[in-house]
């Protein structure tokens, strides 16, 4: 992350991000607030400050058509043009894309444009499927039930159905929902930066979705952490790894040749490594993730405004990435209320001592945190992320987490950083699995079938 | 067991109740639930089988269920409502009010014997487990949508759900909508049931951190070192002693066969609290295979003794169907002394080790030889000595202030 060139960062936001805002402040940039999922806005922020690369953070400028905005200005841009990011906007027309291009890990789905529809498929296939979205929403609304065993079908389904209603509310048109069969595995995303031509895989990352300590609770963005040893995690090996890349790499061919356009940016994975396929694609992000990238950049030795101009520039070739050895783990801290409940959990003052945190050896990025006056203020989602490296991250962690004080109290996952062995274990049941499908030449072959409505 | 739903969508009545029915070997005289919704708190305790139990058009998306033996549990006055597990002199509906505003002083009131799972009006599950650990407890989720509390992960196995981590001795643990908070309430004296492990917590389990299939095979190892016997066949008293003898005839290789088919549902002997059905309840249960026993010198193996009837006429049944020895080995040091902390096990009077020599209890077993593992074994094969084990050395620990 350190560099040798002098960068000047300019900001563009919502709202005014402490941590943000002291980079800019230390380089001489400046700090911009409007709406930044607006091409017009965005256009004229660029056109005041004339940069030399525009990075895009989240996913939903993207979506609106920011990236193509600046690229018409000739300015470079980090972030897949709107049309190359329906690979995340919308599931459907991922898993479409998947199954027409053959690419390995797929799973079979079915999107619905009614709610109705989708509740009754949901009651005849009473074995497991996964209920989402059809649409990314900022994450809210997924609601994946446990296998639906026989006997606890009638309240399964009930709640599920209420579910589905629920999720569908969200959307406004097209497929409301999709539904795809169940895998189960350990989870882990693959970063892959691309200017179309070259490729260039980050270490791989893990990212923890229950809100609450002992992984219980709601679904969030992340509640934390962590990356490495090495480009791997203990739970993934050499040859998985290449395989997931191989993936991301044939997925963004299949998006230039889908969409006739050069996808430039950031691909990353969500992925499982399940008993049907090995390395399995649950989602794709067309941006960094969050919390993921808060355990992946600080590991990354050089320069990463080198790196992203050169992917924005088409010049990636030329990049090499050096990755610190030691694995790093990050905890995110919420205030309580989130993510059931914004409003309780908005409006709250935090404080820290910043310097020892860092003395500690601690980074600290500012998320739903913002700077009114001389305060910090929570904005309701995940307030801080805190990253530490080495075998004594979690130590660290525990020291920086006691040096911030909130008048509500902050929720955080302890135990995110301990206890991999449970994982291993699964991941090696799991390799087990799908190694004894590829010798039988059957990797990804399964079915549903139902008496009324036959294969799905 | 307690359940917390983090969206009121869901109905965790059947949730409960399954959970339950997979901690019935627990005890199955007594069954209850609470459930929390928009009207408040209400319950449903009886003294009926768990499987019994009516859970039809129950609602709520919170509650605590039990089942057991003799306690009637949840109990609940309208605020909060409270299962415990073991004994304790304190009145229940004290600890389950204090809990929520002090429970430190919670703790005070409710000694150091026993734990309990507690839900009030306004949303929080508190689940505390005896700084001795005498009594199991896990904490796991469903999904994203529920947190559970139990006392053995096989109730959120059948229902589903993911089990995460035992809870300490000592340790509190609070669900709700907005968090699971942990909170140590005490330093643990860790003093483990030892009769979990021989046959209270169910063969898929794991308890204090073991696996209660891999102790019980190893206890019949164990058995075949320290008492070998190179008869025909070995056959296991159904169902709690089948590992045992899985393990015994795997060490010494014999043959080991199905001895008995059940009649009936495998309720435990020694839970079912009536004198009488104990007694006519093992003719009715057991019935000996005739061509697996005939004219063979068998190794029976069984649990454990406790008045040692149930044992006599198995051992009846068996000779009655051809067998030509019968060597009994019991998978549990002998029982001499009663349980103070709540494990169904009579008193000392009632206990045939306690008031009669070997000899003895031999011959009025009707057995060619009997034998039970020593203590050393059984501490051995759990691998340490953090125990209860008061109802084989009458050694009972104590809570907080004698330590």
């Amino acid at each position: 992350m350190r560099s040798e060139r002098s960068y000047r960062v300019y900001a563009f936001s919502s709202y005014r991000n402490p941590g943000i805002d002291e980079i800019v402040r230390s380089t001489g940039g400046s700090y911009h607030i409007g709406d930044v999922n607006s091409p017009e806005e965005v256009k004229q922020v660029v056109g005041q400050v004339s940069p030399d690369l525009v990075v895009i953070g989240p996913e939903e400028p993207l979506f609106r058509g920011v990236s193509d905005a600046v690229r018409e200005l000739g300015v470079p841009v980090l972030g897949a043009s709107s049309k190359c990011s329906m690979v995340e906007r919308s599931k459907v027309w991922m898993r479409e894309l998947m199954w027409k291009y053959s690419i390995p890990g797929r799973l079979r789905f079915r999107g619905f444009r009614s709610v109705e529809e989708a509740a009754s498929f949901i009651s005849e296939y009473g074995a497991s499927v996964a209920v989402k979205p059809a649409e990314q929403v900022g994450g809210k609304g997924v609601k994946v039930a446990a296998d639906l065993q026989a006997y606890l079908t009638q309240e399964k389904r009930s709640a599920l159905s209420k579910g589905v209603k629920e999720v569908a509310s969200l959307i406004k048109e097209g497929y409301k929902v999709i539904i795809e069969e169940r895998v189960f595995g350990p989870e882990y995303t693959l970063h892959v930066i691309t200017d179309g031509k070259s490729h260039l895989a980050l270490p791989l990352a893990q990212d923890y979705k229950h809100a609450y300590a002992n992984g219980i609770g709601p679904e969030t963005g992340g509640m934390g952490s962590i990356s490495g040893p090495g480009m791997l995690l203990p739970f993934i090996n050499e040859e998985e790894f290449m395989g997931t890349f191989e993936i991301v790499k044939a997925t963004t061919d299949a998006i230039k040749r889908e969409t006739g356009e050069e996808y430039s940016g950031i691909l990353a994975g969500q992925m499982m490594l399940t008993t049907l396929w090995g390395p399995t694609v649950i989602e794709y992000y067309s941006r960094l993730g969050d919390p993921e990238a808060s355990a992946i950049l600080p590991r990354i030795d050089g320069d990463l405004g080198e790196l992203f101009e050169y992917a924005a520039t088409g010049r990636l070739s030329r990049v090499s990435l050096a990755v610190n050895e030691e694995r790093s783990v990050v905890w995110a801290l919420a205030p309580r209320g989130y993510p059931l409940n914004r409003a309780m959990a908005s409006g709250h003052r935090v404080s820290m001592d910043l310097s020892k945190m860092r003395e500690i050896g601690c980074r600290v990025y500012f998320g739903s945190i913002s700077l009114e006056g001389m305060s910090l203020v929570t904005r309701g989602s995940r307030a801080l992320e805190i990253e530490a490296e080495g075998d004594d991250a979690v130590e660290k962690l525990e020291r920086c987490v006691s040096l911030v004080s909130s008048e509500v109290k902050l929720i955080y996952r302890p135990e995110i950083g301990r206890n991999l062995e449970e994982q291993v274990r699964l991941s090696e049941s799991v390799r087990y699995a799908y190694k004894l499908r590829e010798r039988n030449n059957t990797l990804g072959v399964s079915v549903n079938w139902s008496p009324k409505s036959g294969e799905f | 067991m307690g359940i917390f739903a983090f969206d009121e969508v869901w109905n965790v009545s059947r949730f409960t109740y399954y959970g339950l029915v997979a901690l019935q070997h627990r005890g199955q005289s007594t069954a209850g639930l609470s459930l929390l919704s928009r009207i408040g708190i209400s319950t449903k305790a009886e003294r009926i089988r768990v499987e019994d139990m009516d859970v039809e058009g129950l609602e709520g998306w919170a509650s605590v269920g039990f089942t057991g033996v003799r306690d009637v549990y949840p109990v609940d006055n309208g605020s909060v409502s409270i299962a415990i597990d073991g004994r304790t002199a304190a009145d229940p509906l004290t600890v389950g009010e204090m809990v929520f505003s002090d429970p430190r002083a919670a703790v005070e009131v409710l000694g150091d014997y026993s734990s309990f799972i507690a839900l009030s009006r306004s949303g929080k599950i508190a689940a505390y487990r005896s700084r001795l650990g005498l009594q199991p407890l896990v904490i796991g989720g469903f999904g994203f949508d529920m947190g559970i509390v139990a006392s053995e992960p096989v109730a959120l196995d059948v229902m589903g759900g993911e089990f995460r981590r035992e809870i300490e001795p000592g340790e509190m643990v609070f669900i709700d909508k907005y968090g699971v908070e942990s909170l140590r309430v005490k330093a643990p004296l860790e003093s483990y049931c030892a009769i979990e492990y021989i046959y209270q917590a169910r063969l898929d389990s794991k308890v204090n951190g073991s696996s209660i299939y891999e102790i019980r095979i190893k206890i019949g190892e164990r058995l075949a070192k320290e008492r070998p016997i190179m008869g025909d066949t070995v056959i296991g008293v159904p169902e709690t002693a089948l590992p045992f003898a899985v393990g015994y005839a795997r060490a010494l290789g014999l043959d080991l066969d199905l001895g008995f088919v059940r009649t009936g549902t495998p309720q435990r002997t020694m839970i079912l609290a009536d004198q009488f059905m104990k007694l006519v309840g093992v003719q009715l249960k057991l019935n000996p295979i005739r061509s697996a026993v005939r004219g063979k010198r068998i190794i029976l193996i069984d649990d454990s003794m406790v008045t040692g009837n149930t044992l006599k006429n198995t051992v009846f049944n068996l000779r009655n169907a051809g067998a030509k020895e019968v060597h009994v080995l019991i998978g549990s040091p002998k029982i001499v002394s009663g349980c103070p902390f709540g494990v169904e096990i009579p008193d000392e009077s009632e206990l045939i080790a306690a008031n009669l020599p070997e000899d003895k209890i031999s011959a009025m077993i009707g057995c060619d030889s009997i034998a039970w593992l020593s203590l050393e074994g059984l501490t051995e094969v759990i691998g340490h000595r953090k125990l209860c084990t008061g109802c084989m050395t009458r050694i009972y620990p104590k809570g907080g202030d004698s330590h």
